[in-house]
């Protein structure tokens, strides 16, 4: 009888640490998916950029002095992004990339050429929507990291995070004191 | 802001209940009048969910077949495209199908059995007279829908309020045509009597109670919609902005009918009609005013 006993309150332990385990293993894949998208935003603004700088030169050229601070700031981002930074540190490049592009926007608006042209026009778009999903990518990130890192501090989910491997994660957080916590905005 | 999405979800599901319970009376007094024991109930519940299934899978096919929307990719509408992409990103949901109306008057609605079947449809007219913001705000209210899952709680409602009325026409049919076996049964006592009078009133007035609930739902779930676009959005400017355009004009969807009313996210049918009382209760949208009074409260209470 007490064998019994025994046996099933072993059963139910092992039952309640697989469903403990399985639940922090998803919420590390939900971050990482989460981090996933954000990135695919990231690479694709670093794409565009570019494309931006060009046609912008082609209006504004002499306009040197905003146009290399886009250059430099995507580079200083793309190359932490691809050392596989911490997202802390890779957030805050991208808070200044953001505020460049800020820059270059508010320049173009001083050349009506610029605006008429069809190519910016679309680039223009395409920035934007850019920036939006990264601004709603990291709301759906930062949502996934709290919801990880809260069981990863709670018991009893805190006593297994570490056999699974499942660690505290770093918010993507712009510098709170930053404009660019909200979007680019472009006038149309 | 979230308090409210908690208690509309409430009330609609609490519609839906009463939709159920209307059902089982309407059956009830099938049963009582006609005769056939549990059959009237049978019959009740295998038309629900015949209508249910049915339109479960077949819904935005008919919706699309109905209203003549055609497929875009991003290079024929690139920021229709792109703004339905933010939106899904916003919701965590799978990118829908995204597909225009040809009309000219604005409108858009979103269908699908579940957010991997999704689509999500505008008119030319809605993508002219709209600015980047709005639309966002507009796709942000349909994208609710299919993160609420609206369409599967519309077409719960619609099969059931569709199998009240089959069953009160089919009540015609039998006690007309049929043999009531339950005259011989009931030797007139009052309660009895009572209850059969119940069962008529029941059967006469469950059609019109049926579709007061249906337009219920729907008034519900399109506020909720418009909720949840705020949470999505960050933004109540864009939709309210986007449905003041909405009700300063005047044209009509035209390839709509009371069929797909509730599809729609601004009403397609008549706008302005007096706006008396019991022509509210039986619009599938709550006023537009309302609903515009509704964001700039929320506007004005600030993130």
């Amino acid at each position: 009888m007490l064998l019994l006993v025994v046996l099933v309150v072993l059963v139910v332990l092992v039952l309640i640490f697989i469903a403990l385990y399985n639940k922090l293993v998803r919420l590390r894949n939900r971050v990482d998916e989460a981090w996933a998208q954000i990135d695919v935003q990231l690479r694709r603004r670093y794409d565009l950029i570019p494309n931006l700088v060009e046609t912008v030169k082609g209006y504004a050229a002499h306009e040197r002095q905003t146009l290399e601070a886009v250059i430099a700031a995507r580079g200083a981002a793309q190359s932490l992004n691809a050392q596989g930074a911490s997202p802390a540190a890779i957030a805050q490049a991208e808070g200044a990339l953001t505020n460049a592009l800020r820059g270059l926007l508010a320049v173009a608006e001083a050349y009506p050429d610029l605006k008429a042209n069809q190519n910016f026009a679309q680039l223009q778009e395409e920035l934007t929507t850019t920036e939006n999903k990264i601004s709603f990518a990291r709301q759906h990130y930062n949502d996934t990291v709290r919801q990880n890192n809260t069981a990863v501090e709670t018991i009893p989910t805190s006593f297994v995070a570490p056999i699974a491997n499942v660690t505290r994660r770093d918010y993507f957080e712009l510098d709170p004191t930053d404009p660019s916590r909200n979007p680019v905005q472009v006038q149309f | 802001m979230y308090d409210a999405i908690a208690r509309n979800r409430r009330k609609s599901w609490l519609l839906v209940a009463l939709a159920f319970l209307l059902l089982f009376a309407v059956a009830e007094a099938f049963n009582l009048y006609v005769g056939g024991g549990p059959a009237g109930l049978l019959v009740a519940l295998a038309i629900a969910s015949a209508g249910t299934v049915g339109s479960y899978y077949f819904s935005d096919k008919l919706a699309l077949a109905i209203t003549g929307a055609r497929e875009v990719e991003h290079q024929h509408a690139p920021q229709l495209v792109n703004v339905v992409h933010e939106m899904a990103i916003a919701a965590g949901l799978p990118m829908p199908r995204v597909m225009i109306v040809p009309d000219p008057a604005p409108n858009a609605f979103a269908t699908g059995r579940d957010p991997e079947h999704a689509v999500i449809a505008v008119t030319t007219g809605l993508l002219e007279r709209l600015d980047r913001e709005e639309l966002q705000g507009v796709i942000g209210h349909e994208m609710s829908h299919v993160l609420n899952r609206d369409t599967r709680v519309t077409t719960l409602v619609v099969a059931v309020c569709g199998a009240i009325v089959m069953l009160c026409d089919l009540f015609w049919r039998f006690s007309f045509f049929g043999s009531r076996r339950s005259r011989s049964r009931d030797d007139n006592s009052g309660a009895a009597a009572i209850l059969l009078v119940i069962g008529i009133v029941t059967i006469v007035l469950a059609p019109l109670a049926a579709a007061l609930i249906q337009a219920a739902v729907s008034r519900k779930r399109e506020e909720l919609a418009d909720s949840t676009a705020v949470a999505l959005t960050r933004n109540p400017a864009g939709l309210r902005r986007a449905l003041e355009k909405l009700m300063g004009d005047q044209s009509v969807v035209r390839k709509t009918s009371r069929a797909t009313a509730h599809l729609w996210i601004e009403s397609p049918l008549d706008r302005e009609h007096g706006g008396s009382w019991l022509n509210r209760m039986f619009d599938t949208h709550p006023p537009l005013t309302q609903r515009i009074n509704a964001l700039r409260t929320i506007e004005n209470a600030g993130p």
